[in-house]
């Protein structure tokens, strides 16, 4: 397979955990497995998705990529370089090609600064511009995302949600990024806004040759941006595929049961269509099934899913499923 | 996708209508920008009480810096004969000219009918058995009978001059000291020292205060557990007995007050900041400056101060009052400045052995610290509701 070969970013076995600490001199006793142990590789030019239903360690894994958290164990080889084990100070050419978009469009804006100078502060601390260039591109920027220049001299609160997250696009574009990291930028939006900046992700993404790393719970709009799809529960990834092929051919129990959960506008396909519904609430991380993690709420789980980890089996077509339903099968 | 795009071409053209320059203008904001802080004063503004203060802290600050300059006493200069005069005056009318006031310790002043006392009396001749003085004014005999109370003012005749009326004082407005020195402008130079040691105490706390609490905070962890342990520890020792230990190994003054308060006080500050800082670094506007690779210290300084900012002043103007009834309370008790310098403190306690016959020289500097304190309050009060737009009703 030529995979490697054009992958911008390869994550391999990465593994993150949080320790819980206890008593006055903070021992670690346990840990949160947030993301245990999970590999793939993204293309170049694709958009990736992740999805999974909350905790289940999806922003874990966006923010250990991105370094904002130290890799417990893994490698992350970003464009050949494996910067999981790197210092913060040699971090500096990464952080200039890879970029985050946030959740919260609220909380990601610091309310203190102007519109000019949030997006414009990549460009400070790389020392991309200064003076009239400087303003020059931020204007662009702003102008890239649908903002006019009159906006940069204000303050965040002054912009609704859509408008702010636009704010936050044009800063991670600021250093002219080759990855971005998407951790559910459209899921704190209106509806109608949502579509305003997926769409404008897409443009942006054909127009810069972007790569995007789209972490949401939303289904349909992941299926709507993205080439590749990851469905991850408990910290693990259980279901690769592309898009299509997902939605077409869901083979996990657990890919079935979300997909039986977005709703169709239509009240003669939803009355038709075999629902799964998941039991059970999701176990907790510091402490997960041994086995299988999903065999606590899948009601087709049997003796080997509790005593054996499923290992990822390819379909063909890049569709790799772990589940030992399919050992089964054959 | 490419589905629209087709239907798009196919719709014909008499069907499309321009639409007018006001849709893309629908994303301008009309409303003036203002900063945090335009903001902050705009919403402070219509708070009366704290505007009140705020008049006030001007008046205070304007007066403890300019008024020495327009007084023609100095808080140093003593005049024994003029000693203990009070605000206002009893005056008795000798004649058309000359006008005296009786004051507490049997010493006779002479003053003209606004109230200005031009000088005092010596008795010609004392009787204690009889219990009389008798005083020479312009001619007159005026003899003071002490035998009873209230004591009387005779003439020659044995008449009793008449009580003219209550004036100002016109020499001292405030009266005089126990030494014969201003009130007034020792109460001005009061309000200079005490207002020096509360913004100096206040300034060292606030760099302490957010230096310790922000690295605190923002380092979190076992370096966080470490540096408010200390904290900790130096929050259980009293304050009175510290400033005690340290008057002695220092010479009492204004170094050992401000190094003592601004020693001490900056716990409080460490703590509020700390608490913010640790609050507000998980917020994904840390992380987004991460991302874009932005140092600890720029973090620290850009991102995570400005935005605890409204904490930290509305603390540090708490602070403020406190730091000036403590230094009050300090010099009140003997560890002030020393004389002939003047706090409000060193003054109420000046006054301390004659407040029964001089209640005056007890209730002016009470009354200075009073006003400040509250106006500080007030001001404080204000600001907390102003700056953090959350916590109001």
């Amino acid at each position: 397979m030529n995979k490697d070969k054009d992958a911008i970013i390869k994550v391999r076995n990465l593994k993150k955990y949080f320790p819980v600490k206890k008593g006055f001199l903070k021992r670690k006793v346990q840990y949160v497995k947030a993301v245990d142990d999970i590999s793939f590789d993204i293309k170049k030019g694709e958009t990736f998705g992740l999805v999974g239903e909350s905790g289940c360690g999806k922003t874990t894994t966006g923010r250990t990529i991105i370094r904002l958290y130290d890799v417990t164990d893994g490698d992350v080889i970003f464009d050949g370089t494996n910067i999981s084990n790197m210092k913060e100070k040699d971090l500096s050419s990464f952080r200039k090609r890879v970029q985050m978009i946030f959740q919260d469009p609220f909380a990601s804006l610091n309310s203190r600064m102007t519109v000019g100078d949030i997006v414009g502060e990549p460009l400070d601390i790389h020392k991309l511009a200064s003076g009239k260039e400087r303003q020059e591109r931020i204007y662009y920027l702003l102008k890239t995302v649908g903002l006019s220049k009159e906006h940069a001299s204000r303050y965040p609160h002054e912009f609704s949600g859509g408008q702010r997250q636009r704010i936050g696009i044009a800063r991670a574009l600021a250093v002219d990024p080759d990855f971005i990291i998407c951790d559910e930028p459209i899921s704190a939006l209106d509806v109608s806004i949502q579509a305003q900046v997926v769409n404008m992700l897409e443009d942006l993404q054909k127009e810069l040759g972007l790569t995007y790393l789209f972490i949401a719970h939303d289904l349909s709009m992941v299926r709507h941006i993205s080439d590749r799809i990851a469905v991850m529960y408990l910290g693990k990834i259980v279901e690769v595929a592309k898009s299509e092929e997902l939605y077409k051919n869901p083979t996990h129990p657990y890919t079935k049961a979300l997909l039986s959960a977005i709703p169709i506008p239509d009240p003669d396909v939803t009355h038709k269509r075999e629902s799964v519904t998941l039991e059970g609430e999701v176990p907790s991380p510091i402490n997960p099934p041994k086995g299988c993690t999903f065999r606590t709420r899948c009601k087709y789980a049997f003796e080997t899913c509790k005593n054996k980890e499923p290992s990822m089996k390819n379909l063909g077509g890049d569709h790799t499923v772990a589940c030992h339903l399919l050992d089964n099968k054959k | 996708m490419s589905n629209s795009k087709v239907n798009m071409d196919s719709i014909p053209e008499d069907m499309w209508e321009k639409i007018d320059n006001k849709e893309k203008e629908s994303d301008l904001i009309s409303r003036p920008s203002l900063t945090y802080f335009q903001d902050a004063w705009r919403r402070l503004r219509r708070n009366i009480m704290s505007m009140i203060g705020l008049v006030i802290i001007i008046i205070l600050i304007l007066t403890a810096i300019f008024g020495p300059f327009f007084s023609k006493y100095n808080f140093s200069d003593q005049s024994l004969k003029m000693a203990s005069l009070p605000p206002r005056l009893e005056l008795f009318k000798i004649d058309n000219e000359n006008y005296i006031y009786l004051a507490n310790g049997l010493k006779i002043y002479s003053s003209t009918s606004n109230g200005e006392i031009i000088n005092l009396l010596n008795p010609i001749k004392q009787d204690f058995q009889k219990k009389i003085k008798v005083y020479k004014l312009n001619g007159k005999e005026i003899v003071l009978d002490f035998s009873d109370k209230p004591f009387k003012l005779l003439n020659e005749n044995g008449n009793e001059y008449p009580f003219y009326k209550k004036v100002w004082n016109k020499n001292h407005l405030l009266g005089t000291d126990d030494l014969g020195r201003d009130l007034l402008i020792r109460i001005i130079y009061g309000a200079r020292i005490s207002l020096l040691i509360a913004f100096v105490a206040t300034l060292v706390n606030f760099f302490i205060g957010v230096l310790y609490g922000g690295i605190s905070g923002y380092a979190g962890g076992r370096v966080d557990n470490i540096m408010m342990r200390i904290v900790d520890i130096i929050s259980t020792v009293p304050l009175m007995l510290y400033v005690i230990l340290l008057m002695v190994v220092l010479k009492p003054g204004l170094k050992p007050i401000i190094i003592a308060l601004g020693s001490v006080f900056w716990v409080r500050m460490a703590r509020i900041v700390r608490g913010q800082i640790l609050s507000l670094k998980e917020q994904e506007f840390v992380m987004a400056a991460r991302t874009i690779g932005a140092t600890n210290l720029r973090i620290l300084v850009r991102h995570l101060l400005p935005n605890a900012m409204g904490p930290i002043i509305v603390s540090m103007t708490m602070m403020i009052p406190t730091a000036i009834f403590t230094e009050a309370f300090l010099s009140f008790i003997g560890l002030g400045v020393p004389a002939p310098l003047a706090s409000w403190g060193t003054l109420c306690n000046n006054a301390l052995g004659g407040y029964r016959s001089y209640p005056y020289q007890l209730f002016l500097p009470s009354l200075a610290i009073c006003i400040t304190m509250l106006a500080f309050n007030f001001l404080g009060d204000g600001l907390r509701d102003a700056l953090d737009p959350k916590l109001r009703k």
